[in-house]
């Protein structure tokens, strides 16, 4: 068990590099070994054997899966794309209006992530419904159990909590190989930027979502994991948990050397002296591609450091 | 047409819209396995589909519709106020603040019911305060300075409640949002019933208020030469038509226009005679909030849209007809009751 040395990581002890070196190392381990996800209240009996697989979701709900769930729909982009990536396409039957994966257009929707359509979900006859934990939408977890639909709680926030998704559906779906190959790819990518980035003076960059007062990512957020590990430094990882609605004028007060934006938007006007960019698609969705997403801000934010060819 | 005549088609709306709402929805169902589902055969996702999700929403929709619609016509007579609803004295913002004030404390995490009983209790408070404002010292309740408190009250929670938001995480904000828009689409049995303990006693208990409600009409004074405890009549009245707004807050959320535009089109059509207005109206609201949701369930399926946009648009048109054809007819007076 990992969790004992690496829990206070919300501090700036450990350097960035190591650390994702040590997430992916260990994250893989778990896989191979059955062990449980990270906060370390969680275990499981399961073993590279198979199942039944115990584990418990992001609700707190302790879930056994004596076989593969053959029809499911994910509610979580995230985990969709953890479950793609996986190569679980035929196991999806459902999709919701946002997603956009080819693999799974044409499949019938349920509506939205939350408060999806239960009429739907109830015709699709379903072995597991993945959901977004939390608050956003008590009712439909309810109606789920009411309905006798399986359903397992995930809470994509910070990149830890990415890539918990990855293992236990990994474990759910019998891909622990396919799970531990997705993490150690992710640990690698995110290894090797903050290893390029290393020693380099850190902009002091902030990432806009939109609104009027816009909506910065605090701490706890994977876009604020993700701009520490591309060597930047969020001005507001003082705000949150998560996403908070900030003044112009505290935007101004924080001296920016970068603003960060979802794409298609612009910065407030007020704004407009400071460089601004797009964040990628990658950034998008919390998922898979973290590694990636890692990479595409270190280039934003470190341009000299990726001279010398593709990171 | 005589009121009997309307009684009987609208509790026939009513069975009808119900059947209806078995019928329709984002999975395409045959009448007959409608049928069979409700006697307990065929395809089991048929029958969930059928008796433990679109049954229990159209119920509360009955429930619902028919209590919001009641107490506005009760709110429109108490107040004599033809812009009266269910929502004017502040019963909303309560609920709304209770609803936050839940969300944002992490209380709805561990409790499912702690969302609702909140929303209840926001709406209760409110109901008190705005009752004890408006009581003079001698007890009498001034509907003038009942009006005031309740816009002033209701005012006040909206603020508080936007406060909360501006503090909390984007996640409470979210759960804050689709709450405030209003849906059934979280309707289960339990729910019903509980709504229906609730508030079918304060509506036959209205109901039968309709007598001093008819003299009130007329004017306080009058009222109280023919014999009215004028006083008692308005508080119970007050009371009794706010305790139902607030059960069908806690269920639903807030779901506007029902508790406007109802009374006002059964007025219009049938006179402004209590007796009969008030369980007409209750029937009308019903078959109007069944048929609005049957919209919002299925005309952008499979997302649902809120159900206050539907009985927006839907009411908004069939009621300017209703009052075009009526101001032609006679005279606009009747508006006023």
């Amino acid at each position: 068990m990992w969790t004992g040395a690496l829990t206070p990581w919300g501090g700036r002890g450990m350097r960035w590099s190591a650390r994702w070196f040590v997430i992916g190392i260990l994250a893989a381990c778990d896989t191979f070994s059955g062990q449980q996800p990270p906060d370390g209240t969680e275990d499981t009996e399961a073993s590279r054997s198979g199942y039944p697989v115990q584990l418990t979701d992001a609700a707190g709900t302790r879930h056994t899966f004596e076989e593969a769930p053959r029809r499911i729909v994910s509610l979580v982009p995230s985990a969709t794309e953890a479950l793609l990536a996986m190569a679980e396409a035929d196991n999806l039957v459902g999709r919701t209006d946002y997603d956009r994966m080819p693999e799974i257009e044409g499949l019938p929707s349920v509506g939205g992530g939350l408060q999806p359509n239960l009429e739907i979900l109830v015709s699709l006859d379903l072995d597991l419904v993945i959901r977004f934990a939390g608050e956003s939408d008590l009712a439909t977890a309810e109606r789920l159990t009411d309905l006798a639909i399986p359903h397992f709680a995930v809470q994509p926030d910070g990149i830890e909590d990415v890539l918990t998704i990855i293992r236990d559906l990994g474990l759910i779906i019998g891909k622990e190989d396919a799970a531990a190959e997705l993490l150690g790819e992710i640990g690698n990518a995110l290894e090797g930027v903050s290893r390029r980035v290393a020693g380099l003076p850190e902009p002091r960059v902030a990432y806009l979502l939109g609104g009027d007062p816009p909506w910065v990512a605090g701490s706890g957020t994977y876009i604020d994991e993700l701009i520490s590990a591309a060597g930047g430094d969020n001005v507001f990882d003082d705000l949150g948990p998560l996403y908070a609605s900030v003044s112009v004028e505290a935007l101004l007060d924080r001296g920016l050397d970068l603003i960060l934006v979802s794409e298609g938007l612009t910065p407030p006007t007020a704004l407009g002296h400071l460089p601004s960019a797009e964040l990628p698609p990658s950034v998008e969705i919390p998922g898979p591609r973290l590694g990636q997403a890692a990479t595409d801000i270190a280039r934003l934010l470190h341009p000299g450091a990726f001279e010398d060819g593709p990171g | 047409m005589k009121p009997f005549a309307w009684a009987g088609l609208l509790a026939l709306a009513v069975v009808l819209v119900f059947m209806l709402s078995l019928r329709l929805g984002s999975v395409d169902l045959t009448t007959a396995q409608v049928f069979a589902a409700l006697r307990g055969q065929g395809d089991v996702n048929v029958r969930q589909i059928v008796i433990e999700l679109r049954a229990p929403r159209a119920a509360m929709a009955i429930l619902v519709g028919g209590g919001l619609s009641l107490s506005g016509a009760v709110f429109q007579a108490l107040l004599r106020n033809p812009l009266a609803e269910p929502y004017i004295l502040g019963i909303s913002g309560g609920a709304a603040t209770g609803a936050v004030l839940a969300l944002a404390l992490g209380l709805t995490a561990s409790l499912t019911w702690a969302l609702p009983a909140a929303a209840l209790a926001g709406a209760l408070l409110a109901i008190l305060l705005v009752l004890g404002v408006a009581s003079s010292a001698d007890h009498r309740v001034d509907v003038r300075v009942l009006l005031l408190a309740g816009v002033v009250v209701g005012a006040f929670f909206t603020a508080f409640m936007s406060f909360v938001l501006s503090i909390s995480d984007a996640r409470t904000v979210r759960s804050a949002v689709l709450w405030m828009m209003g849906s059934l689409a979280s309707s289960d049995w339990s729910t019903v019933w509980m709504v229906t303990l609730y508030s079918l006693p304060a509506a036959i208990a209205l109901m039968a208020l309709a007598r001093p409600l008819n003299l009130l009409a007329i004017g306080e004074e009058t009222a109280g030469y023919l014999g009215t405890n004028v006083e008692r009549v308005k508080r119970i009245a007050y009371v009794l038509a706010s305790l139902l707004t607030a059960a069908g807050v806690a269920a639903t959320g807030v779901i506007g226009f029902v508790g406007l535009i109802v009374p006002h089109g059964v007025r219009l059509s049938v006179g402004a005679d209590y007796r009969v207005l008030l369980p007409l109206s209750f029937l009308a609201g019903a078959v109007f909030l069944t048929l609005a949701d049957i919209v919002a369930r299925t005309v952008l399926s499979p997302t649902e849209v809120p159900i206050g946009v539907v009985t927006a648009f839907v009411g908004v048109p069939l009621f300017l007809l209703l009052l075009r054809r009526s101001v032609g007819a006679r005279s606009g007076s009747e508006i006023e009751s």
